[in-house]
């Protein structure tokens, strides 16, 4: 009994242990680590990250996968773009359109995975090609910033909206002055709503049913197919949210595909399964896991780490973590370190 | 084909206008422009700068009223390969290879050479001596900004750079910061950092407020490429340094004006060469290749600095202002010949 105590502590603790060591590490190396700035810093960093991989976990949640939502954010930093500089409408349109657009995609998801069958991976792949496209076609293939050439010929007038620029920029007093940006709290706040969503209703629990077994949940009179179409519209809505703050900090539409967005979310979620021991998808694991990638890039990048390595060190994480997950639910039941 | 024909009969009908004279004059086959057909082969053509190069090749390949076709292989390098088959299965009269690797491209580009079809290439070298290479000077973009840096900031300062190895144009930039690191040692470099994850933008600023908090004292940031610019600005302004850092970069687009221009910006200065301008010059170069001249084994398009004194004092707030305002941005004075029409500006 003894020992298996210790392995559950592992799995259980491991994970926040290994965080707190880093911390130590990091500061020790590099005093500046530990400033309150490089801490809200790093919760900046990971904000668009974390509010993408909270999609994902909603989708991970009811056994989805959600490839698009990458693409979605960087088609939401076009439209709000688009709808600002080209359209010359005011932030609160932007905003909305973009959520809409969100919401539309993750329906159009849905649908395809549960009325027409299509495999979530195949659809959501689908979308994103779909939507890597459809985004340049407005602008054929160009970035859109302010006082562009129009095809017409003209110089675009409208120009980005300052409470839209806000978004990404505005910071707020806490403890010292300007000191946590919009996107931070904006992420606090959707994590929050996230894990109590999942955590404390009815209806988190029914996805998490839904996830484990769905013909069960059928059986039980649970709307299945309404559900896992929710989880899609709630993990294109969140994608949304990380476009705009994205069009937000750059204050530009940026032609991307999203592709490292999509990668560094679903590792953030992936990352997630370990923490606490949970071993199934989880909004608290998730936006630990963010903030364990967070502080791995700026601890690595104060000491002049080639990205080459932060990539190598992200991937590591990665296999360290889904290790930590699947000895809990698999017989070997030994952890590593 | 009927598509061509009304094309090329558009292009020719705009190219009579001003060009009547002028074209009479023109060796063959721009006697008969209407005849002549290239083709356009590119690796890279996703972003700003790419989207500017090809509109730079159909202004100039419209302003001589030759038919242009376009292959993409969007990064596929045996596609592209593949296109320069195809090209010259359909039978054109010169190709421009925009990009590209040189082991697929090589032997392309001597069969397309073997069929008696003339070939250029831009920024990609296919090891061919019949082949003129395009070229943007990424030495001289680099030397351009830095020494603006030293006019600016005097030969002592502690430095930051953005880099990414194993990209050529950007290690060909970061050779002469390594010579003038090495000329300068008053200039000291505390850190290297950078990355190509997209949006590079957002990536690249999460790294420069790292940089930035973990080496308060930078004075200088060389990000010589613009998405790297836009990164390490969005970073110094988050980090309310834009009093104490400048940065100098390559490049330029629309966006990058606006960002240099802002108040306060840290952007000093960039150097750059107009991406459309580089089209015209392949076109060109290709024009006299077709008609039996020589344009040389490289033809390099001189880069412009660009500072924010000069976007200020002219109020420059776009691209095509800037072609319009700075001459030297808007024309490269090579592969010229009398008989070139040149696009309209």
């Amino acid at each position: 009994m003894k020992s298996l105590s210790l392995t559950e502590l592992a799995i259980r603790y491991g994970f926040l242990l290994l965080m707190a060591g880093l911390i130590v590490v990091f500061s020790v190396l590099r005093p500046a680590f530990l400033s309150p700035q490089s801490g809200v810093f790093i919760l900046q960093s990971v904000a668009i990250t974390g509010i993408l991989a909270l999609g994902v976990t909603a989708t991970l949640v009811v056994d989805g996968f959600d490839l698009s939502i990458g693409a979605v954010a960087t088609s939401a930093m076009m439209l709000s773009a688009y709808v600002m500089v080209i359209w010359e409408m005011g932030a609160v349109p932007a905003v909305l359109l973009c959520l809409g657009m969100g919401a539309l995609v993750g329906l159009v998801n849905g649908l395809l995975i549960v009325k027409m069958r299509v495999p979530d991976l195949l659809a959501t792949l689908g979308m994103m090609f779909l939507l890597v496209g459809l985004q340049r076609i407005p602008t054929q293939g160009n970035s859109i910033s302010t006082g562009m050439m129009l095809p017409g010929g003209q110089a675009a007038e409208g120009s980005f909206a300052p409470e839209f620029l806000m978004l990404g920029r505005h910071r707020i007093d806490f403890i010292l002055p300007d000191l946590v940006p919009l996107s931070v709290v904006v992420l606090i706040v959707i994590a929050l709503l996230t894990w109590a969503f999942l955590e404390l209703t009815r209806h988190g629990r029914v996805m998490y049913a839904i996830g484990s077994n769905a013909q069960a949940a059928g059986l039980a009179g649970i709307n299945v197919a309404g559900y896992r179409i929710l989880a899609y519209v709630i993990s294109g809505v969140m994608a949304s949210i990380g476009g705009i703050l994205l069009a937000a900090r750059l204050g530009r539409g940026d032609v991307a595909s999203g592709n490292n967005l999509l990668l560094d979310s679903v590792a953030a979620a992936l990352i997630g399964f370990a923490v606490l021991g949970a071993a199934k998808p989880n909004a608290f694991g998730t936006a630990i896991g963010a903030l364990f990638v967070g502080i791995l890039l700026q601890g690595l990048t104060m000491l002049n780490a080639p990205y080459y390595t932060q990539d190598f060190i992200k991937g590591a994480v990665l296999v360290v973590a889904l290790v930590f997950t699947f000895a809990l639910s698999g017989r070997v039941g030994r952890a590593r370190r | 084909m009927i598509s061509r024909r009304i094309f090329a009969a558009l292009v020719s009908g705009v190219a009579l206008v001003p060009g009547l004279a002028l074209a009479q004059d023109a060796p063959a086959p721009f006697d008969n422009p209407g005849d002549v057909n290239i083709a356009l082969v590119r690796y890279l053509s996703t972003g700003d700068f790419f989207q500017a190069y090809l509109s730079g090749v159909e202004k100039q390949a419209a302003a001589l009223g030759v038919n242009l076709q376009v292959f993409d292989s969007r990064q596929d390098a045996a596609l592209q390969a593949d296109m320069v088959d195809q090209a010259i299965a359909l039978g054109v009269d010169g190709i421009i290879i925009q990009h590209g690797l040189t082991e697929s491209m090589k032997e392309a580009a001597q069969r397309a050479v073997d069929a008696g079809i003339k070939v250029v290439a831009f920024d990609v070298n296919v090891e061919n001596a019949a082949i003129p290479q395009v070229e943007q000077s990424d030495a001289a973009l680099a030397q351009l900004a830095l020494d603006q840096a030293i006019a600016d900031n005097g030969a002592e300062w502690v430095a930051g750079f953005v880099h990414v190895a194993g990209i050529a144009p950007l290690d060909r930039r970061a050779a002469v910061w390594e010579e003038v690191k090495a000329a300068n040692p008053g200039i000291n470099e505390v850190a290297m950092f950078g990355t190509l994850d997209n949006p590079i933008a957002n990536s690249v600023a999460n790294q420069a407020r790292s940089v930035l908090s973990a080496n308060p004292n930078i004075q200088v940031m060389f990000a010589p490429y613009d998405e790297f610019a836009k990164g390490v600005k969005i970073a110094v302004d988050e980090a309310g340094m834009s009093g104490q850092v400048s940065i100098y970069s390559a490049d330029i687009s629309t966006a990058d004006i606006q960002l240099m221009r802002e108040e306060g910006s840290a952007w000093k200065a960039t150097a750059a060469t107009n991406p459309a301008v580089v089209g015209e010059v392949s076109v060109r170069s290709l024009a006299l290749l077709l008609a039996g001249e020589n344009p040389g084994a490289s033809v390099i398009v001189p880069p412009t600095l660009i500072t924010q004194a000069m976007l200020n004092e002219l109020d420059i707030k776009n691209m095509e202002e800037l072609g319009a305002k700075l001459p030297a941005f808007a024309h490269a004075d090579v592969a010229m010949a009398p008989w070139m029409t040149l696009p309209p500006r």
